[in-house]
């Protein structure tokens, strides 16, 4: 039952409404979906809010809304604007108290500004219904001298003042309502609408062309009707070109039946242009070019091969070389006399004539002595002596020097904490010069070819470097930071392998090849296609492979010189007859075995069961590790789970470093046991307790913790296998040589888009830099950018993998040289302002909030107005772009042409004239009540417009 | 703000059933008890003794924190000093320490500083920290009081919880906590970072005095 009778009353609702014959035309439907917006959006209040505050139709937050409707087949768009959002209406009702002192408000304008005529008027008329009826937000709005000529909004609100309104416009550009018949039909169907639902929102229409601006409108509120018109010329008709013919206009406008005395007040403006700055150049470049530029390679798709020109071999070294790769990477002993050569000529030598490179030789030693400044003394000597790099861009790459110079004053002090949150590479590192060049290159000389010509020279270098041992100039040696950029990480990471390298060559006496080779590369690199380099470089890795894969090259190198040193010890080298009986299961090692890799004493320690010091031994340190390294170590590592069988296997697989410790400390110390090794090594898993002996002398007496006596624990099972091997002995936990050629792999092998891509930290940071070195970038808008852009950078470069197109770089590149540009603005400003402030009672700090107030607000004010400062500069530097207009030299023939001086203005014409004119009158007849008139008139060299608010009394007519 | 968004855990939240996934690290002395904290919090259990950590080892706990699933992978360390080296590497990527000494141990009490400086140095400045002192069921042999614990908390300016991973007193609460920090300075950078900021469109006295504008639909 229940459901059948829910079920009738759904039909009975769809038959209702398919009869409704109210909307039966399309006209009608049209004005009845406007009154069904105007409910919507509940405009059908009278909205009596709170008076304006100056500036607020600027300053305040506007907010639209918009909605499509249809007239048969011709869409609009009807849109409210509304300041503050239409929050407003909630308190519209109830507080009264306002109502007197609005209306109060409409009497006192009339004593602003310039007057004209005088005498009474019907504001007490006004007053009086104010009591009784509410003021409209319209009237309150239009009558209000606080908003005048407000800077930024929408140009209804320009022209009214108001805060409220609906405008109506066709959707379609092409849809214009060019027709009078059309407008007056759209102007008809508002006002049905409006009265239907009485609501007091202004309503406009947009006619003709959408540039023209043309818009008419209605609001209809308490028996009287305001209308909105327009009137919009190219010229400017020659009677109306002054105030007076504007008054009359305005007064036909009213044309009020009354004998009109009433005071008319008129708001003025007069815009003037000041653009010959005459007696200043400034020459800029267009801001973010370098930048732009450089952003763009990172998306290239070309290889390196179809830049340059085919390399040798490439594709079928490409294979041979992984297949070397892996080769190395496997454990059993390797001899590869042929990776050197393979390697080689995988680092593609450039088969390419000099003429034909992009970057011209000269140049690109010049770019070369740059980048590897180490390498200068060698090249002055020799005959290819270039001046250093004055040639090169100087600016730009002196200003970066500057910028790693300044780097200890106060100033920039601030910025090195920014610059610690940089993901990219210190300022004054091979990483971030190689950046800085590259992007020059980019710029001037010839684009990615010529990016990457200089980078293959680079990868050349490096490779140079590796085979000749010398170390790669201002790298933080020792250990990889991971918080630098990648790419600075795998150059840290080569001059690790370099320096390791250096100290095993060292230690065998092979005559350092440093002093004589040194740098002959970068000089020689003009002979790039002549093979010189090539065969020489290849017979070097070549004779260099074979020593180095001997056996003995595979053990780790250390200082010795300890084992020796320490012979100073307090006892005798000689181990003592063993006169306890050894815990046999721990010591492995025979007690009469030599000690070797001793570094140094711990402490006054002794050994448990041989009367003998404890040693600390000389140990491997860690393989360093690159980010990229190490997540893959640790994607391994989480790989195996998180069972106890998992953990395990982890342990086992970290234990290489803790086999090597030990067996060092076996070595170091023969007798030892692991009770020993962990009073060393891990001093808490070494339990002490006091025991009295019988005799009741206290003894100390220790035993391993609980955890280390686990059965079968990692520690127990490697301090068993391992044998007394001193590091020097032992195989490599870090092999140089297989770390270096996967570097100089990993640099070899990047398309030319990576290679830029994983040069942009190192970009960002020196444009940064270059920024923030401009004292004008401490303005308080240039600060606030700064510290957005500084934070978005940091954000930028930190992400896990540099992704051109999700990554934010391209917009961070914007926001830098739109922060570029509004530096450049400031600093041109005040330049200008500056040289005419000499005698003038006016602080930088002053001037700088002004030109600052001039970049970032849409009004500035000038405190005191023409006779301070501020308005005195500005008038001189009218006055001095006027002399040049007409032609006038600075001083000279002061006296001859003292005449046609005194005749120039010091202002040219204004290029805008705005009026507003306001007043209270009667119409249309003489009983109706008084209401208020608006007339605002913008006068310009080629668009003349009157925007008109009359309004007359609809019930007293 | 650094890992949560990270593209690689985006992809592992594809893969499984998260919303964000946080790397915690668990650091301080060698036998404070890092492992069996973890054992507590991951698997709530407890041994006495848990074989001595060699390099690093890691569990993972899922928990729920304002309607969203967080993935916790919670990596501990060895705390030998000859581990430093290895172990300070896996610093940059994490999210938050636990930073614990015992408080029966007075020497890892005092190289709590040290480790705070570890971190300053190689981990990103919006790593969230809170130290912890456990053991607090051997009131017997305490040697650093509470209020030393607080002091110090104080004075490096982290948040300050006392635990047994033994009596399970507070295990849940270091790691909720820890999470919430880390939620909070992640909201936190967000909202300072609008990523609309207002183009100051610069004001120019040009020939037309009625600037084209965003409101303006003619």
């Amino acid at each position: 039952m229940v459901d059948f009778s829910t079920s009738r009353s759904w039909v009975e609702s769809d038959v209702f409404e398919i009869t409704d014959f109210t909307t039966a035309s399309e006209w009608e439907r049209f004005i009845a979906k406007l009154e069904e917006i105007i409910h919507e959006w509940k405009l059908t209040f009278s909205s009596k809010a709170r008076k304006l505050t100056k500036g607020e139709l600027t300053t305040g937050k506007w907010q639209e809304t918009v909605e499509s409707l249809q007239f048969a087949d011709f869409k609009f768009l009807v849109s409210r604007y509304c300041l503050n959002g239409p929050a407003d209406e909630v308190k519209a009702f109830g507080d009264q108290s306002l109502d007197s002192s609005t209306s109060r408000e409409i009497t006192i304008l009339s004593n602003n500004e310039e007057e004209q005529g005088s005498g009474e008027s019907g504001q007490s008329e006004v007053e009086e219904d104010g009591d009784k009826e509410v003021i409209p937000l319209v009237w309150q709005d239009m009558m209000s001298s606080e908003n005048d000529f407000p800077g930024r909004c929408h140009c209804l609100c320009r022209w009214y003042g108001l805060r409220d309104f609906v405008v109506l416009a066709p959707a379609n550009n092409m849809e214009d309502i060019l027709s009078e018949s059309r407008a007056n039909l759209l102007m008809s169907s508002v006002a049905i609408a409006l009265h239907n639902t009485s609501s007091q929102v202004p309503i406009f229409i947009q006619v003709h062309q959408r540039w023209r601006r043309l818009f008419l409108g209605q609001c209809i509120s308490g028996g009287f009707r305001t209308s909105f018109e327009m009137v919009h010329l190219k010229n400017i008709p020659h009677q109306h070109s002054h105030m007076a013919g504007l008054l009359d206009v305005f007064r036909a406008k009213i044309n009020s039946p009354v004998a009109d005395h009433s005071l008319v007040s008129v708001a003025v403006r007069f815009t003037y242009v000041l653009q010959d700055w005459i007696n200043y150049s400034w020459p800029q470049q267009p801001p973010g070019d370098y930048l732009q530029e450089f952003v763009l390679l990172c998306q290239r798709k070309e290889s390196t091969g179809q830049l340059l020109g085919r390399t040798i071999g490439e594709p079928v070294d490409d294979t041979d070389v992984s297949q070397a790769l892996s080769r190395l990477t496997e454990p059993v002993p390797y001899n590869l006399p042929s990776l050197g050569t393979v390697v080689t000529r995988a680092t593609s030598k450039l088969q390419m004539r000099p003429e034909e490179a992009p970057i011209p030789v000269t140049t690109l030693n010049e770019i070369l002595l740059f980048i590897f400044p180490d390498a200068k003394n060698e090249a002055k000597t020799s005959n290819n002596a270039v001046e250093t790099i004055t040639e090169l861009d100087r600016a730009s790459v002196s200003s970066q020097q500057s910028s790693a110079q300044s780097e200890g004053d106060g100033d920039s002090q601030k910025y090195t904490e920014i610059f610690k949150q940089f993901k990219s590479a210190p300022v004054d590192s091979l990483c971030y010069r190689l950046a800085v060049c590259m992007c020059i290159v980019n710029h001037s000389y010839g684009g990615l070819r010529a990016v990457i010509h200089l980078w293959q020279e680079f990868v050349l270098e490096m490779r140079y470097r590796w085979e000749n041992m010398i170390l790669i100039p201002d790298q933080q040696l020792g250990s990889i930071n991971m918080g630098f950029s990648l790419l600075h990480q795998k150059l840290q990471m080569l001059n690790c392998c370099i320096e390791r390298k250096q100290s095993r060559e060292a230690r065998h006496g092979k005559p350092s090849s440093n002093n004589k080779v040194k740098h002959r590369r970068i000089s020689a690199s003009s002979d790039v296609t002549e093979g010189g380099d090539d065969s020489e470089s290849q017979h070097k890795s070549q004779s260099k492979g074979d020593s180095s894969f001997s056996s003995e090259e595979e053990f780790y190198e250390c200082l010795e010189s300890a084992e020796e040193g320490t012979s100073a010890e307090p006892s005798e080298m000689v181990t003592s007859p063993e006169s306890d009986q050894p815990e046999s299961m721990e010591t492995d090692s025979g007690s009469t075995q030599k000690a070797e890799g001793r570094l140094k004493p711990c402490g006054d320690m002794k050994l448990i069961n041989v009367n003998e010091f404890l040693f600390i031994p000389v140990t491997q340190e860690p393989a360093p590790m690159t980010e990229d390294m190490l997540e893959e170590h640790a994607e391994v590592l989480a790989k195996l789970g998180t069972s106890a069988e998992g953990a395990n296997l982890r342990a086992r697989m970290q234990s290489a470093c803790l086999l090597s410790d030990m067996e060092s400390f076996k070595a170091a110390n023969p007798g030892c046991t692991l009770s020993d090794f962990v009073r060393w090594y891990s001093p808490r898993d070494w339990i002490k307790e006091d025991v009295v002996g019988e005799d009741g002398t206290v003894t100390v007496k220790g035993q391993l913790s609980q955890r280390m006596q686990i059965p079968g624990n990692v520690w127990t099972e490697v301090w068993q296998s391992a044998n007394p091997v001193p590091a020097h002995r032992q195989r490599r936990l870090f092999d140089d040589t297989k770390e270096a050629e996967k570097v100089l792999h990993w640099l070899s092998s990047m398309k030319p888009a990576d290679v830029a891509l994983h040069l942009m930290p190192m970009l960002i940071h020196a444009s940064v830099t270059k920024l923030l070195e401009q004292e004008e970038s401490q303005l308080p808008m240039l600060k606030k950018l700064m510290n957005h852009i500084s934070n978005k950078a940091t954000r930028a470069m930190r992400a896990p993998k540099l992704d051109i197109k999700r990554f934010e770089v391209p917009d961070l590149v914007r926001q830098i040289s739109r922060a570029e540009t509004v530096l450049t603005r400031a600093q041109s400003l005040l330049t200008k302002f500056s040289q005419e402030k000499q005698d003038l009672n006016l602080t930088i700090q002053e001037l700088q909030q002004f030109v600052s107030n001039l970049l970032e607000l849409p009004d500035v004010q000038i405190m005191g107005a023409a006779r301070g400062p501020l308005g005195t500069i500005i008038h001189r530097l009218f006055a001095a772009a006027q002399k040049n207009v007409y032609l006038l030299p600075e001083e000279d023939n002061a006296e001859e042409g003292d005449k046609t001086i005194k005749n120039i203005p010091d202002f040219p014409d204004p290029v805008g004239k705005e009026y507003i004119l306001r007043t209270m009158s009667q119409r249309p007849s003489p009983w109706s009540r008084s209401s208020p008139q608006r007339m605002y008139c913008v006068l310009m060299k080629d668009d003349f417009r009157l925007a008109a608010a009359i309004t007359s009394d609809t019930t007293f007519q | 703000m650094a890992s949560a968004s990270d593209s690689k855990w985006q992809k592992d939240a594809a893969d499984q059933n998260f919303d964000y996934m946080f790397k915690l690290l668990i650091i301080g002395n060698s036998s404070v008890g890092k492992t069996s904290f973890l054992f507590r919090y991951a698997d709530d259990s407890f041994t006495s003794a848990f074989v001595s950590t060699v390099g690093i080892d890691f569990k993972v706990k899922t928990v729920f924190r304002q309607d969203k699933r967080v993935k916790l992978q919670i990596w501990d360390t060895a705390g030998q000093e000859r581990y430093r080296t290895i172990t300070t590497a896996y610093y940059r990527g994490a999210m938050g320490f636990i930073l614990m000494y015992d408080v029966t141990n007075e020497e890892s009490f005092n190289a709590v500083q040290d480790w705070c400086t570890q971190i300053k140095t190689y981990s990103w400045d919006n790593a969230q920290v809170v130290l912890v002192g456990n053991k607090c069921d051997l009131e017997d042999e305490r040697v650093v009081s509470t209020e030393r614990g607080k002091q110090l908390a104080d004075q490096l300016g982290l948040e300050f919880f006392e635990t047994s991973a033994k009596e399970n007193i507070n295990v849940k609460a270091v790691f909720e906590r820890l999470v919430d920090i880390i939620c909070d300075k992640m909201s936190e950078s967000l909202d300072s970072d609008p990523t609309i900021i207002n183009n100051p469109q610069t004001k120019r006295l040009t020939e037309n005095p009625n600037p084209q504008n965003a409101g303006c639909q003619c």
